[in-house]
């Protein structure tokens, strides 16, 4: 059976540039949003009518940014009937759409998800006002508490928040409160992200000039460790080194998640789009300075709005002889085998519970991934950082409980 | 017949201009073009280049028709510029018969100007004093020519005042080359006797030699001997530089040309060397012949063992054109296979360690730099140690002795004082004093090589705002209460870290050094104890605690090109990391006992 295929759509719009954020997006470029939307659904077609029968049936979608919500409600439906028109819906869809807490109406809600949008993803980041107005965030927590209810009533009953650790100045004590306030809210789905100092943003400069106190690496572990007992304790379910989500047992919901793909390794509210990434599973991209994975390439778009609309307007290619690069297409990249085996190894292994299938690895490559990577994984078994988890007929190669914090001292063996 | 031949060279401190006087000397006299004319021609290495001296000497003819409408045959021999190669300077000088002796005129007498010029004077050479960089706006050129025309006992006015890089007055120096300076003694009816003054490896021609006929003559088919190294050879070539190498049939005496020898190593041919006929030689070679001797010792060690065999290749072909360079074979506990090199200096050391990685693109590990040890045992033997991990056994030892320098040091007597502190907490004893110019002072010290291999050139210019200027000399070995610095990792210890240092400041250096491997050794993934201990006792300990996180955030709409671009880039800093058992460790911490500043 073919896996299905998932869509990532790019929303580089934001009303506010956040002091850490270094994600492909602009800030007082609003006007251009209409063009934009007219511009992602052209490049909607021009993917899908070069797709191979291969990438035929859609599972996931999301809406990622920037600000998604930014968009207005007839505009996200105007991409999802677009995006129905050229592709096959699986019968379990699901379609995320990333928000901004306190910039979605119960009215927007409503209408995205009549839209078919069934799966929403606040940008919590913090319970504590401090904290939030640090990251320039421009919401309070009674924003999220507001959104959360009013997303719930609109019935999108599979919900995630998201939120940081480590931040500079931040505690162990408020990062407990932050986290109990979301836990409060029962998400579906919860992501917690350290926070990195990406060069280029006024975060990096910052503390590059000693402005800012670094995050004490620390503190942030045991940030890390205390969320990850507390999110299991309260019936989350760790599936990858960020991603915690609900377990269907004793839960109440009204989604019924597909039990092929997702047992018994992810819980039954991981986020399918998440784990097509981690799967090695093809994605398509559409939108200013989205990446995909597809046909054996992994590409990326032109970042620049403008740019990106004006390619797509003027251009001359013929849909359907690039695929899956369409005019927006900027970098590709054919992986080789060994880089395919390689990324099969870093993205498979942050899949904390289920690892790298040895049998599967084999029937992809053919060869076993300590053919592939005998010093690698012998040093790393032997570091006590990785493990194989023997089940019956397959073998999975999974990071010790341990180790996720320090994983890239894993991964990094698999790179050149 | 040599009385239209001159020889000369340029004598100055380092950075006072010596190399762009010397391309404006070859544009005026069209021994080369506007359009070859890249920067500082004679300087032919990149690292040169950048590092604004000059490394290996050149020979370079021109022509030039004077006042008196008659032509001259000029050599311009260059010297290099560095403390570290005063033989080989040594050797260029004698070649000449003038030296143009270039003074900055917003710097003044520096301390390489007087020792340059004491060095030209020995050579009985005739000084041509020149001011240069007159076009600065802080040229201070009457000041200066009145400091330099005492030096010198010549009037101030007979001080040329030039700026090479304009172009300015430059001509007046090949006037006064022809007119000041000496023709060469005629002797072609002698034996042939011909120093080695430089040379350097060609791939073609083998080693190239550059010569200075001092008697006798000789044609390219003569054969030739070589006195010190006994070698005869038929030369592939003989040439003259023009500035290339243009082959010539006959060299003459007095004159400045190359021979191609087609020997494969510059051993074959040393530089000091007297060159002779074979059919009919010279009862005795020139004087002055001397071996070089390296004073600092390092341990090079590549950090991926792989490559080993790719390093001794890297010092093979360094060592072709590069005869004060040795090395030998050298295992670490730590390290693994590597060798001990030693170099004329820690200068000579860093050009060494630079083109290894630049030329050869080899990832090396260099060891802090140690001097050589006269270690007396018990038994009265006595052991020369290069390595201080090779220091025996305390109880074994009846005594340690070191080599000590004479410096001098010539810096505006407003420093006075931060030199003296400087000096003597680096056991450096005062010898006298001189005032060679108004405001300056030159300070005679002796002190411990091992004293001033690290860093004390860096705090010198720090602690006199750049203006004190540094000349040494090898004096003696002398006794000292000397002992072995040990650094453990986990217990276990780390030969390539091991120092040897005075008694005195065994317990101050140890705790200074173990403060600094805790910030340069990275938390692992598990803890890591580092300990120094000296005399039997562990006299300092810290703890680089496991690391508990590193791990990459949110991955950004599926990029995962950029989050295994990050993971390169952490795998690339890993690789300059050395794995010591199971411990990594980054080069910087071999170095860090030359981190350890003057606080």
């Amino acid at each position: 059976m073919t896996p299905d295929t998932s869509i990532y759509l790019h929303i580089p719009f934001c009303a506010h540039r956040c002091a850490y954020c270094d994600f492909n997006t602009y800030a007082g470029q609003g006007d251009s949003i209409p063009a934009y939307v007219d511009a992602l659904i052209k490049e909607i077609n021009f993917g899908a009518a070069a797709r191979p029968s291969a990438h035929a049936t859609i599972g996931t979608i999301f809406f990622g940014g920037g600000t998604p919500s930014l968009l207005s409600a007839p505009q996200l439906a105007s991409i999802m009937d677009a995006l129905r028109a050229a592709f096959t819906f699986s019968s379990n869809l699901e379609a995320t759409i990333e928000a901004n807490p306190g910039t979605t109406s119960p009215e927007f809600l409503h209408q995205i998800r009549a839209a078919g949008i069934n799966r929403i993803s606040f940008g919590v980041q913090s319970a504590n006002p401090e904290e939030l107005h640090m990251l320039e965030r421009v919401h309070d927590f009674f924003d999220v508490i507001q959104s959360v209810k009013w997303a719930r009533q609109a019935g999108l009953d599979n919900l995630n928040l998201d939120v940081i650790y480590g931040l500079p100045e931040q505690t162990l004590q408020t990062w407990q409160t932050s986290l109990q306030r979301i836990l409060d809210l029962h998400p579906e789905h919860i992501s917690a992200y350290a926070l990195t100092l990406e060069h280029g943003t006024p975060f990096g400069r910052w503390s590059a000039r000693g402005m800012l106190p670094l995050p004490d690496p620390d503190l942030a572990a045991e940030m890390y460790e205390w969320a990850s007992e507390t999110l299991e304790a309260n019936g989350y379910k760790q599936y990858e080194i960020s991603n915690w989500a609900k377990e269907v047992k004793g839960q109440k919901s009204k989604v019924r998640p597909s039990t092929f793909d997702l047992q018994p390794w992810a819980p039954a509210f991981a986020c399918k789009h998440n784990l097509q990434y981690w799967r090695g599973l093809p994605y398509l991209a559409f939108g200013a300075g989205a990446h995909g994975y597809a046909g054996g390439y992994r590409y990326s778009n032109v970042l620049r709005i403008k740019t990106y609309i004006d390619r797509l307007t003027a251009n001359s290619q013929q849909p359907g002889t690039a695929f899956p690069l369409t005019p927006a297409a900027v970098n590709y990249h054919r992986l080789s085998k060994r880089e395919e085996m390689q990324e099969a190894m870093l993205t498979g292994l942050r899949l904390v519970r289920e690892g790298v299938s040895d049998a599967a690895f084999r029937r992809r490559f053919g060869i076993g991934i300590e053919d592939a990577f005998p010093k690698e994984v012998d040093e790393l078994l032997r570091l006590g950082l990785l493990a194989w988890n023997h089940v019956s007929t397959d073998s999975r190669l999974r990071l010790m409980w341990h180790a996720r914090l320090v994983s890239n001292q894993v991964f990094v063996r698999f790179v050149e | 017949m040599t009385d239209h031949i001159r020889n000369f060279c340029i004598i100055a401190h380092v950075d006072h201009g010596k190399s762009t006087l010397a391309d404006r000397l070859l544009q005026l006299t069209g021994a080369i073009s506007e359009r070859e004319m890249t920067a500082q021609v004679l300087d032919t290495m990149d690292l040169e280049r950048e590092k604004g001296v000059t490394i290996k000497a050149s020979a370079v003819r021109m022509y030039y028709t004077a006042k008196d409408n008659q032509k001259y045959e000029i050599n311009l021999i260059d010297t290099p510029g560095h403390v570290d190669f005063g033989y080989e300077v040594s050797r260029a000088l004698k070649a000449c018969e003038g030296a143009v002796l270039v003074v900055d005129a917003t710097q003044g007498i520096e301390a390489q100007t007087l020792a340059n010029l004491y060095q030209a004077l020995e050579a009985d050479l005739t000084i041509i004093p020149v001011i240069n960089k007159i076009d600065l706006p802080s040229a201070r050129p009457d000041e200066v020519a009145e400091d330099v025309g005492s030096l010198l006992g010549v009037a101030p006015e007979a001080v040329l005042r030039v700026s090479a890089k304009e172009g300015l007055n430059v001509a007046q120096i090949l006037e006064a080359i022809v007119t000041r300076v000496p023709p060469p003694k005629d002797a072609d009816d002698a034996p042939l006797r011909a120093l080695v003054f430089d040379s350097h490896y060609d791939s073609y021609k083998g080693v190239i030699a550059y010569v200075r006929v001092f008697e006798g003559s000789f044609k390219h088919t003569d054969v030739l001997h070589l006195f010190a190294t006994g070698a005869d050879m038929k030369p592939v070539e003989i040439g003259i530089f023009s500035p290339g190498m243009k082959p010539v049939e006959r060299i003459g005496s007095g004159e400045v040309g190359y021979i191609a020898t087609g020997f494969k190593t510059v051993h074959e041919c040393r530089v000091g060397d007297t060159i002779t006929r074979t059919s009919a030689p010279a009862a005795e070679p020139l004087p002055g012949y001397r071996t070089p001797k390296p004073m600092v010792f390092a341990g090079i060690y590549p950090v991926d063992a792989d490559d080993h065999s790719d390093l001794r290749e890297a010092l093979e072909k360094l060592q072709l054109n590069d005869a004060s360079l040795t090395y030998q074979p050298e295992t670490s506990q730590a390290l693994g296979f590597g060798f001990r090199a030693g170099f004329l200096g820690l200068f000579h050391m860093e050009i060494i360690q630079e083109r290894i990685e630049r030329e050869y693109n080899l990832d090396c590990l260099f060891t802090a730099p140690s001097v050589e040890y006269e270690v007396v045992m018990l038994d009265n033997t006595t052991l020369t140690v290069d390595s201080p991990a090779e220091l025996p056994n305390e109880g074994d030892i009846l005594e340690v002795r070191e080599p000590w320098m004479t410096i001098e040091i010539i810096t505006p007597t407003d420093y006075y004082g931060p030199i003296m502190d400087l000096v003597t907490k680096r056991r450096g004893i005062f010898k006298q004093q001189e005032y060679p110019a108004p405001h300056r002072v030159q300070l005679d010290y002796e002190i411990p090589l091992s004293e001033i291999i690290v860093n004390f050139f860096d705090d010198l210019k720090s602690r006199t705002k750049g203006y004190a200027s540094l000349d040494y000399q090898f004096l003696e070995y002398r006794p000292d209460k000397l002992q072995k610095l040990e650094i453990l990792v986990n217990g276990d210890p780390l030969d390539a870290l091991a120092a040897i240092v005075h008694e005195r400041d065994a317990y101050h250096k140890g705790q200074r050094l173990i403060t600094k491997l805790k910030e340069l050794i990275p938390r692992q993934l598990f803890d890591v104890a580092v300990q120094a201990s000296a005399g039997g006792r562990i006299i300092s300990r810290a703890n680089v605690k496991a690391t508990r996180k590193d791990v990459l955030a949110k991955c950004y709409g599926g990029d995962i090109t950029r989050k295994k671009k990050l993971l390169e880039k952490q795998k690339k800093g890993k690789r300059r990391l050395k794995m010591v058992g199971n411990v990594e460790i980054p080069q910087d911490a071999f170095m860090a006992v030359l981190q350890l500043g003057d606080e």
